[in-house]
């Protein structure tokens, strides 16, 4: 194997593991501040591809339908929250679970009866011509891919550090009594939570949909690598989840480079199995989740 | 006594089920009332693990394909008589349900249902990728009647028969095992594991052997319809049938058996329902087909939102008070 084909897997795995991350992301936001966990998250992915394919199709300028499709996407979390789940806060995990799954199979059977089964593709952000980097072909859009990945890791961070809102999620993710008590408005930074996850799920299914293509039942298997990735890097740890991410994603294309293609979507999985068993903190995280 | 009457009631329904195919003699109303037996048979063994033991599981569409393409190999390539590739595929079944349990036994709620559905979707690629063993997406076909000997049950009355009988069989037993003192444990375990525990039930051995069982009557299932349909595919065991039988635990109420299996026997006809009513114009059917899971999905968050509310009865002392060991 040469340096080029090295060069090609890391990009690949580099390039689906910032999907992940992003998806991860959007699983740790929503568990810190809630202790939800979200079975609806891949369906955001999925809205956003969707949603972008059908703007582009009706004749909305590509960059409108992404910004779009982020936006509508982020509102449908916060509606989910609003909606269906803050009136059964205080019931017990599996209720939520089972509320997040309804939710999910609402969503992909609207955009089904919306858009048709058919697969959709997305034209990419800026041409095909590949990029020659050391030896190795890159798609343009895989660079879009890293480009607004980081971007979305940057401006979170700034959100979580920097903000007032940021500082209010992370006293959620701390205790919510106590958040309540130093007056912050808790429902309200739920409610956000899952907007923000919303619009990170929608961005990273837009940004990838020119490669991969998209459909309406992307969602779950989507939703289940971007968990397994957030259990990785630690559940509730947002560097976590774009550690796990790459992580993954770089495991992933090792997998693929070493062995075969063949079972390239079961590594995740296992990945997935074998942390929640050996290690659900997660492979950087301190403290175990208390929700085990 | 209004238990009693309801056990009653589900018996008589279920022995009238056996003489429906004196009555009705469409061969596609019989091939769809012998799926909604079939997934009767999953129902029941997700409502122990679920609705009585309280551990979730979103794979069990998985140990249903592991029955079937068990069941269908044993016969087709090693030429085991069909009662014993029944078995067999019962039985594997239950060994993979007991290895997704003995590590599951660190999860529990959220972990559980990712862990169960991250399995469901490992075996989903399995069955598509181990072409030599599945067939792959093209599916298996030709998979031979059930047989006794040289006695071939081939006509779809005589599927339904089987079918429904192996039903109510494992009706009866899950009966037995809630009404005695596993079923105790279960319920014990369901209320308050600290309690349970307290109570001597070994929690750990209880969840292992409950979900094993569950995952057993999955594979049985499993391999009963690939005999009676002939052709398996990956297609048949993935997340929707999964999500599909939790729903119908959820909607049919913790600590139930007949509630469950009313509510799946709902859902698949849902799917059929073309095929039930004669006078239903094709349009109409085709819709209520095409909105199933809408259908589904609503009447899930709607019931689970007015539960939440109305607060679920709690029936630990009930459960602890009969010495649950």
């Amino acid at each position: 194997m040469t340096s080029a084909d090295v060069l090609q897997f890391v990009a690949s795995g580099l390039q689906n593991g910032a999907i992940y991350a992003l998806v991860a992301l959007g699983f740790t936001l929503v568990f810190a501040s809630t202790g939800i966990i979200n079975f609806a998250q891949g369906e955001f992915y999925m809205l956003g591809g969707m949603l972008v394919a059908a703007g582009v199709a009706a004749g909305v300028p590509l960059g409108v339908s992404v910004a779009g499709a982020v936006v509508i996407t982020s509102a449908v979390g916060c509606l989910i929250e609003r909606a269906v789940l803050r009136p059964v806060r205080s019931a017990g995990p599996l209720a939520l679970i089972i509320i997040t799954i309804g939710c999910s199979m609402l969503l992909k059977s609207w955009i089904r009866h919306l858009f048709g089964p058919d697969e959709r593709a997305v034209p990419p952000f800026s041409g095909s011509e590949p990029v020659a980097l050391a030896g190795a072909l890159i798609q343009p859009q895989v660079l879009w891919v890293l480009g607004i990945t980081v971007v979305a890791a940057a401006g979170l961070t700034v959100l979580y550090r920097w903000t007032r809102l940021g500082l209010a999620m992370r006293a959620c993710s701390i205790s919510h009594d106590a958040a309540r008590i130093v007056g912050i408005d808790t429902a309200r930074v739920v409610m956000l939570s899952f907007g923000l996850s919303g619009a990170l799920g929608a961005l990273a299914g837009a940004v990838v949909a020119p490669i991969t293509q998209t459909a309406y039942d992307v969602g779950a298997r989507m939703g289940l690598k971007g968990f397994a990735a957030a259990v990785l890097g630690g559940l509730g740890d947002p560097v976590g989840a774009i550690v796990g991410g790459l992580v993954l994603g770089l495991l992933e294309s090792g997998a693929v480079a070493v062995v075969s293609g063949t079972y390239k979507d079961a590594v995740a999985l296992v990945v997935l199995l074998l942390v929640l068993v050996l290690r659900p903190q997660g492979i950087i995280g301190r403290h175990l989740g208390e929700k085990l | 006594m209004r238990r009693r009457l309801n056990e009653a009631i589900v018996f008589v329904a279920g022995v009238a089920m056996l003489a429906v195919p004196a009555v009705v003699t469409d061969r596609y109303v019989l091939k769809v009332l012998t799926f909604v037996g079939l997934n009767t048979i999953v129902v029941i063994g997700l409502a122990l693990l679920f609705g009585y033991a309280g551990q979730v599981s979103l794979g069990h569409a998985a140990f249903f394909g592991i029955g079937a393409y068990t069941s269908a190999r044993l016969v087709m390539s090693f030429g085991l008589p069909w009662v014993l590739s029944v078995v067999g595929a019962a039985v594997v079944a239950a060994l993979a349900g007991w290895a997704v349990a003995v590590p599951g036994l660190r999860l529990r709620g959220h972990y559980l249902a990712m862990a169960t559905l991250g399995f469901n979707e490992i075996m989903s690629v399995a069955f598509v990728e181990a072409r030599p063993v599945t067939g792959g997406n093209d599916g298996l076909g030709g998979v031979p009647f059930p047989s006794f000997g040289s006695f071939e049950l081939k006509t779809p009355s005589a599927l339904f028969v089987l079918v429904w009988a192996v039903a109510l069989l494992v009706w009866l037993a899950a009966r037995n095992i809630v009404r005695s003192r596993p079923g105790r444990a279960m319920r014990a375990l369901h209320c308050t594991e600290p309690g349970a525990l307290a109570s001597g039930v070994d929690v750990a051995a209880v969840k292992v052997r409950v979900f094993a069982l569950s995952a057993g009557l999955a594979g049985l299932a499993g391999a009963l319809f690939a005999h009676s349909v002939g052709f398996i595919s990956p297609s048949s065991f993935g997340l929707d049938l999964s999500v599909l039988l939790v729903a119908a635990v959820v909607l049919g109420g913790r600590e139930s058996l007949s509630g469950p299996i009313v509510a799946m026997a709902v859902l698949t006809l849902l799917q059929y329902l073309g095929a039930l009513l004669p006078g239903l114009p094709r349009q109409a059917a085709e819709a209520i087909q095409d909105w199933v899971p809408d259908i589904v999905g609503a009447t899930l968050i709607a019931v689970l939102i007015a539960r939440a509310r109305g607060g679920a009865p709690v029936r630990a002392k009930e459960a602890l008070g009969r010495g649950a060991r």
